[in-house]
């Protein structure tokens, strides 16, 4: 019999052949624990600049000499590209001090608050002061016929950027405590996010009770439903008028696409067909506002972040409309009997990014620096 | 040399488990496909397959589906603490009818492979059942 020793190298080894798929895209409360805080002085090893996360890896030095190497996540490279922050601000060997959210556990990770490099004692990242550029006012861009414009204006390029909220719950809620990525302060407020049925509730709870850990999201599945348009990174129309149909190009996720139909079929989807993530889509006009309804879903994604569960019965009512270049609101209508009470809608605002191009994003990406080490 | 062919063995067997990772089930806890077995003893069991499905006020299903099929009478779910009664009514080998009772937890909620263990009557008989979502 071959001792444990030698077996057991092997058996982390696997672990880490799957483990980036299984944390590639964690929810922050899942990983990290906003209770405390944590202060690390040490010298850069390496910076791993790629989508999804940026992540830089620091030696800290205890006081009896021990040197451990720390995993300093600090954003997403494209937001902080946006943001004006530059690959070269830090160097491999720059002595630095970071402020931050540390990993659940005893895992040497941690959540960047602050960045002040030694040497020149400048603040390098500071996550609440990221900076958004607002872009010029102007009308709403139309196609000659005098129709509302999805996509950039003639000649010129751009995309939908983050939403005004990150959360998906009914709008007619006041104003629920709850973090970025969907995590109740206080969970006995989880029937103000949807008028859930009793199973949906408790599995939405169960949900929250487990930090979101299962969140299909973590393990780069598609964004279906309403979440495509609280991702990161944004989305592109396109829209195909020739052809009856407007692409939905999605820059979060996993660069996933959904096409809606706006050549007059009706709303459905044969039986047999594969219920999907996006589900089957049908749009029209009603004056300046794009009415989409889907069905045809399958329940292997969650409605929103924080854990709001459907069923293959959900059928959603999607209204965009532009109110000028740089807004488009956005309002859903949520309609599946077996897991809600009753319809409900919830609804925000994406701001127009101009003059850029969706940026290359893949959910795996850099996911082995995502390591629990 | 052994190492590397343990490493490639796990790293496999890794590949192997990842469809099921990527492939969960996020609606109705008790939808779908249960396998597993019930019996009175650890070595005597019955091969268990129960389809369930959420219709929006009932859970409806199957027992072992096929020409032998026994419908589900009534699934209980009590959300508070994921406990589960399933009842049903089939006939012996020789036609007699007979009630089956199962009580059981739902446990490992947020994973594909979810599992239902507990008791099993049918009938004068008991056991004990474990079906885990297929």
């Amino acid at each position: 019999m071959k001792p444990i020793g030698n077996i057991l190298p092997g058996a982390v080894l696997a672990i880490l052949c799957t483990a980036p798929f299984l944390l590639s895209q964690r929810n922050f409360s899942t990983t990290y624990d906003s209770s405390r805080q944590v202060k690390l002085q040490g010298t850069v090893t390496r910076i791993d600049w790629a989508n999804p996360n940026a992540f830089l890896f620091i030696d800290t030095k205890d006081p009896s000499g021990i040197v451990t190497n720390w995993a300093i996540q600090f954003g997403n490279p494209l937001e902080l590209e946006r943001s004006g922050w530059k690959r070269s601000a830090l160097h491999i060997g720059d002595a630095l001090t970071v402020e931050g959210t540390p990993a659940r556990g005893t895992v040497r990770q941690a959540f960047a608050r602050s960045i002040v490099l030694t040497r020149t004692g400048k603040r390098v990242f500071n996550l609440s002061a990221i900076p958004r550029a607002a872009a010029p006012a102007a009308p709403v861009p139309r196609w000659p016929d005098g129709h509302i414009r999805l996509g950039p204006p003639q000649g010129k390029k751009g995309y939908w950027g983050t939403a005004s909220t990150k959360v998906l719950a009914e709008n007619s809620a006041t104003k629920i405590g709850m973090t970025d990525d969907g995590l109740l302060l206080n969970i006995a407020d989880s029937d103000r996010v949807a008028p859930f049925q009793p199973w949906a509730k408790a599995l939405y709870e169960y949900r929250q009770r487990n930090l979101l850990k299962d969140d299909p999201l973590a393990r780069c599945l598609p964004p279906g439903g309403p979440r495509q348009f609280l991702m990161p990174n944004g989305f592109q129309f396109v829209e195909q008028r020739d052809l009856g149909r407007v692409l939905v190009l999605l820059g979060g996720g996993d660069r996933n696409w959904r096409i809606i139909y706006t050549d007059g079929r009706p709303v459905g989807q044969a039986a047999e067909q594969v219920p999907s993530y996006y589900g089957s889509s049908v749009g029209h006009w009603e004056k300046d506002t794009l009415v989409v309804e889907s069905v045809g879903f399958n329940e292997k994604f969650w409605l929103g972040p924080g854990g709001l569960p459907n069923t293959e019965a959900l059928h959603l009512i999607e209204r965009f409309t532009r109110t000028d270049l740089n807004t488009l609101k956005y309002e859903v209508t949520v309609d599946d009997p077996r897991t809600y009470t009753r319809t409900w809608t919830a609804g925000w605002t994406i701001p127009w990014v101009p003059d850029q191009e969706i940026q290359e994003y893949f959910c795996e990406d850099n996911a082995e620096s995502t390591f629990v080490r | 040399m052994i190492w590397r062919r343990v490493f490639h063995l796990l790293c496999f067997i890794a590949w192997l488990a990842l469809p099921f990772f990527l492939h969960a089930q996020e609606g109705h806890p008790l939808t779908g496909t249960w396998s597993g077995d019930w019996g009175s003893t650890a070595t005597q069991r019955n091969h268990l397959t129960i389809v369930m499905n959420w219709d929006g006020k009932n859970v409806t299903g199957l027992i072992n589906p096929g020409p032998d099929a026994i419908p589900l009478a009534g699934v209980f779910l009590d959300v508070t603490n994921w406990t589960i009664r399933i009842e049903a009514d089939a006939k012996d080998s020789s036609g007699t009818p007979t009630h089956i009772t199962a009580e059981g937890k739902l446990d490992d909620i947020g994973s594909y492979h979810r599992k239902i263990t507990g008791t099993w009557r049918q009938g004068m008989a008991k056991g004990d059942f474990r079906i885990t979502r297929d």
